[in-house]
């Protein structure tokens, strides 16, 4: 049944009923991902900052107030910090997952595609070439060949002569050394998303 | 959940697990605990508990460095001057005064008051090694001026008391002195209030001090105190030529003036003037009057007599004394913490500065890498 509870009402709910969060995740889970892909260009970056957001979303749900800001705008505050965070040490905190007893997962090879297939490189793309050379030899092609080239990890692997699961570990971790320095550049690596 | 993105799904089953953690606590109201696998409802208060009070005791401990660092700053600085004050003793040994002779003897180095400070010690007991004689304010040029006052009490052998005032009155005459009042009792005890040339203060003290080995007897408590009235002096004395050169420069205009209504008006203006000339001169002559003499109060009772006016206590001090004391302990502790905070701050700075030197070398280097 679709609950037609605003976002707000469902935070204010679900204090006394913590399950009235789960729509609230249902209907924002995959846009913050994308938000966050797209500026830290990294799918595990970005998946641990979505677990990350959410978790403190849902263990401060009792601060939020009903102030005529909305419910998504609350939730894009607590992401737009966890990313300056990010940005600022280079890595995701775990603090609100291991605060509520979640565990800390690996991304799931098939996601690293999937993820990225939300992030839009065309805008960033000359960037990312120029910030290519600033990668070790390894991140550096397997970078040129799943984001420039457009090639699958299967075919990424080969090339490189390793396994899927280290493409997809040397691209990502390319992503993200890149994306933390187009943002130490000031580059914006994403349109804000307007909450 | 409508994606296919893995992560995504059991993201929602890991928060469905926590909701249901959370909704098992609250049906049993429980409160669930700090990192523990439930409960995030009290994790952020906590959290922002534990924030608040990281940084209370963080702001808690940067005041009580500083003021640790202020207290030391200023005992140290307190031991600069005790030394100083040494050194002052010792130059001046080469030409031994009597008040450095006095020093030497009772074995104490004592600095000059500092300007409106009251400099005082006490005596219990025999009064042998312990005393609050020191050296007489230097006087510099003839700019500084100090009122001096003294409080001795001499304890001395029954039967001797009429020989102890008599004593005492020779004292004051043979250091150019009077004695300003005096009262008694049955004729055992008495206080006197001597007046003597500010020069003679330290050799009368010194004197008071001997006529309590001489009758047998000792020094029960001794306090000097020497108020620095320098600024007032000067300021007194900068009023009076302001109020001088107004009332020159209205006997002018009055000599000038041609309708009795201007010659009137400006007489009372000169009187109005003169009138503030002489109450200038009055405090004036007062205060050199103060300075010129000190007074020194004399204690005297035989050894059986209970002391009539045990004075102030400072072990025990009235509530007024307490509120005094209170309120100097307060700014003394504010002083401290600001004087700490002036050797903090710049420390702060500086390792503000090399901090953020290091993250952008790291950051660098993490870039690099």
């Amino acid at each position: 049944m679709l609950d037609e509870r605003t976002d707000a009402e469902l935070l204010i709910a679900s204090r006394a009923e913590p399950e009235a969060f789960g729509e609230l995740y249902r209907r924002h889970a995959e846009d913050v991902l994308r938000y966050l892909a797209r500026r830290t260009l990294d799918p595990e970056a970005a998946a641990e900052l979505t677990a990350e957001t959410f978790a403190e979303a849902f263990a401060s749900r009792a601060n939020y107030r009903d102030q005529g800001v909305d419910g998504v705008a609350w939730l894009y505050g607590i992401a737009r910090h966890r990313l300056g965070r990010f940005f600022r040490t280079g890595r995701v905190d775990a603090a609100a997952r291991r605060k509520l007893g979640m565990p800390e997962r690996d991304l799931p090879p098939d996601d690293y595609e999937r993820i990225e297939d939300l992030i839009d490189f065309a805008p960033i793309r000359a960037a990312l070439v120029e910030a290519l050379e600033t990668l070790g030899p390894d991140q550096r092609e397997a970078m040129r060949l799943r984001v420039i080239d457009g090639l699958d990890y299967a075919e990424v692997a080969e090339r490189l002569h390793c396994t899927q699961q280290s493409a997809r570990q040397r691209v990502s971790r390319g992503l993200r050394k890149v994306a933390l320095l187009l943002q130490e550049r000031g580059m914006q690596l994403a349109t804000e998303v307007e909450a | 959940m409508n994606t296919d993105i893995r992560s995504l799904q059991l993201l929602e089953r890991d928060l469905e697990a926590a909701a249901e953690r959370e909704r098992v606590h609250l049906a049993s109201g429980v409160e669930p605990s700090d990192g523990g696998p439930g409960g995030p409802r009290r994790l952020p208060r906590r959290g922002r508990g534990h924030a608040w009070r990281g940084i209370a005791a963080a702001l808690a401990a940067v005041l009580v460095l500083a003021g640790g660092i202020g207290f030391l700053s200023q005992v140290r600085m307190g031991d600069d001057a005790g030394s100083a004050g040494g050194a002052d003793a010792g130059d001046a040994s080469a030409a031994p005064a009597p008040e450095e002779q006095l020093d030497k003897a009772l074995d104490v180095s004592l600095t000059n008051p500092a300007p409106g400070a009251t400099r005082q010690g006490s005596v219990a007991g025999t009064g042998g090694s312990d005393n609050g004689i020191g050296t007489a304010p230097r006087q510099q040029g003839d700019l500084t001026k100090v009122i001096r006052d003294g409080r001795i009490g001499i304890v001395i052998a029954d039967g001797s008391f009429s020989k102890g005032v008599a004593r005492v009155i020779q004292i004051a005459r043979q250091n150019r002195g009077f004695v300003l009042e005096s009262t008694s009792r049955d004729e055992r005890s008495g206080t006197m209030t001597l007046r003597i040339p500010a020069k003679r203060f330290d050799d009368s003290m010194l004197a008071l001090r001997a006529l309590a080995g001489e009758l047998d007897g000792a020094v029960e408590f001794q306090d000097i105190s020497g108020q620095d009235v320098t600024a007032e002096f000067i300021d007194l004395g900068a009023r009076l030529d302001i109020l001088k050169e107004r009332r020159d420069l209205l006997r002018e205009l009055q000599r000038e003036a041609t309708s009795s209504n201007e010659i009137l008006r400006l007489a009372g203006l000169i009187e109005d003037v003169q009138l503030q000339i002489e109450t200038i001169q009055g405090g004036l002559r007062f205060l050199k009057d103060q300075v010129a003499e000190a007074t020194i109060k004399v204690e005297v009772r035989e050894r059986d007599v209970e002391r009539e006016d045990p004075g102030p206590n400072p072990e025990n001090p009235s509530l007024g004394d307490s509120f005094e004391l209170a309120v100097q302990g307060f700014l003394r502790v504010v002083g401290a913490v600001v004087v700490g905070l002036g050797y903090l701050i710049p420390l702060g700075a500086v390792a503000l500065v090399a901090w953020g030197v290091v993250r952008l070398v790291r950051r660098r280097d993490r870039a690099a890498s």
